[in-house]
């Protein structure tokens, strides 16, 4: 039965599919409404920061002075003029924060995925031991270093009392012996992070098929083939990951060494962070500091482009998914 | 005959991938006792911090070592917590506020931001979502110098609002939930649309009681980031009154040097909190980070 009420027919169903199609599209302006909130301060806090960092970089800033004049390029070249106490102090810190990143990194993934492969397969205990495992992470920096001062002090540290109680040997001056001193910040370091990369690790191998391993052991494989010609390579997409944010961890180092070192002993284990924000905060110079950490950013562009890439090819996944 | 093995490649993995399989004691003694012995070394420090913790500080020194605290007391944290050089507990209360504050605004603002990113068609809505994903190339110390200037400016030094509002505009919560949100199948949001309910209706009422999972996992990892924060407060917070948890440890680290009997007392309290919340909490942590550190 038709519901054919003249004067209405024509003008009910256009009414209805009008406001149906309204209410899904929603007012044209507000996806920009839910955006404002994020958008302003972003605007605020991130993108005019970087121009202003910039304009501070290149001008004589100085908090009191009322002028600050245009100087250029000035402190960008200061950093490559070897006379300069700042070039020698920057690239000592860039030295020490790549002999760090170097050492720290093949650790860093090489024992997490050696705890992760011990863990994977069915064990008693084994949500007890990934908790152990993980719970150095959850410390706050600075309890880290502390205690891991604590642990290798000049003589009577934990790692000097073992030394002499159960070997006799004499004590190691780990904090004030240039080079040693990097064994608490590496040790210390590897002990407070590995949780993070080693979880990565256990959800990406649990990822993997097992019929894949039960093809190689068909095929009678040993478990260094199965390692290396199955567990390695599905594991590549993960190492990737682990490793940029490993990298980019590592070049950031800060709060480990201003604890348990101070950056000594004689700057041989400051860090790039510890000695930008020295010159900006203790030293008062924003400009020169602004002009290194450009430039210390533009020598991390490398990895931040690829933890870019990673997360947009995610972005992407997820778009098709 | 070949059915067990199809079996178990087609059975589901379960919780936290877990494979198929089952501990068997001869051949995996060699593994458990390995990662005892790692878990001893792994645990070694935090012993040390809390057998400190309670030795007199003749004890501390003594030699040789007093591997099990001879004369056990409570002086050391009677004096870290009643120290005129700075309040631990007033610290404690700082972190969790600053903490707390954050993570609300955070995720409600990613959670904003990610909606329209992930479920409305709209002129430039790709060039801002690359936009705010390409800020994540931009490392923290070229941002650091010029927003210290401007919480000068702001007259926001020492004062919590330098330690909540410059990090709200985070990318990666938008990241994050945008991901989450584009899961969500399209039917339930038309099947609300055509109810009548408008955009906000939808993202309160259908998309974010889907998404609870990953706006904890958000949220922990927001809170984890305030609370740990240790750069940027050092420097925009200087009243003893007003430091955060890790800086104010850190203060303590400076004064007391090698007074490492109050030092231990100092980071136990410090840890004390974190543990529980871990320990409460670290499902959701592990998780998280296992689901979203990468996707498959």
């Amino acid at each position: 039965m038709s519901l054919s009420v003249p004067g209405q027919e024509g003008t009910r169903p256009p009414l209805t599919r009008r406001r149906r199609r309204g209410k899904r599209e929603g007012h044209p302006l507000s996806p920009y409404l839910y955006l404002l909130p994020f958008m302003a301060l972003f605007a605020v806090f991130v993108v005019y920061p970087v121009g202003y960092g910039l304009w501070v970089s290149l001008h004589r800033w100085d908090l009191l002075a009322e002028t600050r004049p245009f100087v250029g390029l000035e402190y960008y070249r200061n950093l490559f003029d070897p006379e300069t106490p700042q070039s020698q102090f920057f690239w000592n810190s860039m030295k020490n924060t790549g002999f760090f990143t170097l050492v720290s990194v093949p650790l860093l993934i090489g024992t997490a995925l050696g705890l992760a492969l011990l863990l994977h397969r069915p064990i008693f205990g084994r949500a007890l031991f990934r908790s152990v495992f993980f719970l150095p992470g959850i410390l706050t920096v600075s309890v880290m270093g502390i205690l891991w001062r604590w642990m290798f002090d000049n003589q009577i540290g934990l790692v000097n009392a073992v030394r002499s109680d159960l070997f006799g040997l004499p004590p190691v001056p780990f904090l004030s012996s240039e080079g040693l001193a990097w064994v608490p910040v590496i040790v210390g370091t590897v002990w407070w992070t590995i949780g993070f990369n080693m979880t990565l690790y256990l959800a990406a191998l649990g990822n993997i098929s097992p019929s894949y391993y039960e093809a190689a052991d068909i095929d009678g494989a040993t478990s260094w083939a199965k390692f290396r010609f199955i567990t390695w390579p599905l594991l590549g997409p993960v190492t990737l990951f682990v490793f940029v944010t490993t990298v980019l961890a590592s070049f950031q180092l800060f709060g480990q060494t201003l604890v348990i070192t101070g950056g000594g002993p004689n700057r041989t284990t400051q860090s790039v962070m510890q000695y930008i924000t020295e010159e900006a905060f203790a030293n008062n110079q924003f400009s020169s500091a602004s002009a290194m950490a450009f430039l210390f950013g533009l020598a991390m562009l490398v990895f931040t482009y690829l933890q870019f890439r990673i997360m947009a090819r995610d972005a992407r996944g997820g778009e098709e998914g | 005959m070949a059915a067990p093995s199809t079996r178990a490649s087609a059975a589901p993995q379960t919780r936290a991938g877990r494979p198929p399989g089952r501990f068997r004691l001869p051949r995996d003694l060699p593994r458990f006792a390995l990662l005892c012995v790692l878990a001893v070394i792994f645990l070694a420090p935090v012993y040390w911090m809390l057998a400190t913790s309670v030795k007199p500080e003749v004890d501390v020194i003594s030699t040789p070592t007093q591997w099990v605290p001879a004369r056990p007391t409570l002086e050391n944290y009677r004096e870290v917590l009643t120290s005129p050089d700075g309040n631990i507990l007033r610290w404690m209360w700082n972190s969790f506020f600053v903490a707390t504050v954050f993570t609300v605004l955070h995720v409600a603002l990613c959670a904003l931001t990610a909606y329209p990113l992930a479920r409305m068609r709209f002129p430039g809505r790709e060039a801002i979502f690359w936009f705010i994903l390409g800020s994540m190339m931009v490392p923290g110390i070229v941002t650091l110098i010029p927003t210290y200037l401007m919480m000068i400016r702001f007259d926001w030094i020492n004062s919590f609002h330098a330690l909540i509002w410059p990090g709200l505009a985070g990318a990666f919560g938008v990241f994050l939930l945008r991901q989450f949100f584009l899961s969500i199948p399209r039917e339930l949001e038309e099947a609300a649309r055509l109810d009548g309910a408008s955009s906000l209706q939808v993202l309160r009422h259908v998309i974010l009681p889907l998404s609870i999972p990953s706006l904890v996992t958000l949220g922990v990892f927001a809170f984890m980031g305030s609370w740990n924060n240790f750069i940027w407060p050092t420097f925009v917070i200087t009243d003893l009154d007003k430091l955060t948890l890790p800086v104010g440890v850190n203060t303590f680290s400076q004064r007391y040097v090698t007074d490492y009997g109050k030092l231990m007392a100092s980071t136990a309290i410090a840890s004390i909190p974190v543990l529980v919340a871990y320990l409460l909490a670290q499902r959701y942590l592990i998780e998280g980070l296992s689901t979203t550190g990468l996707k498959e």
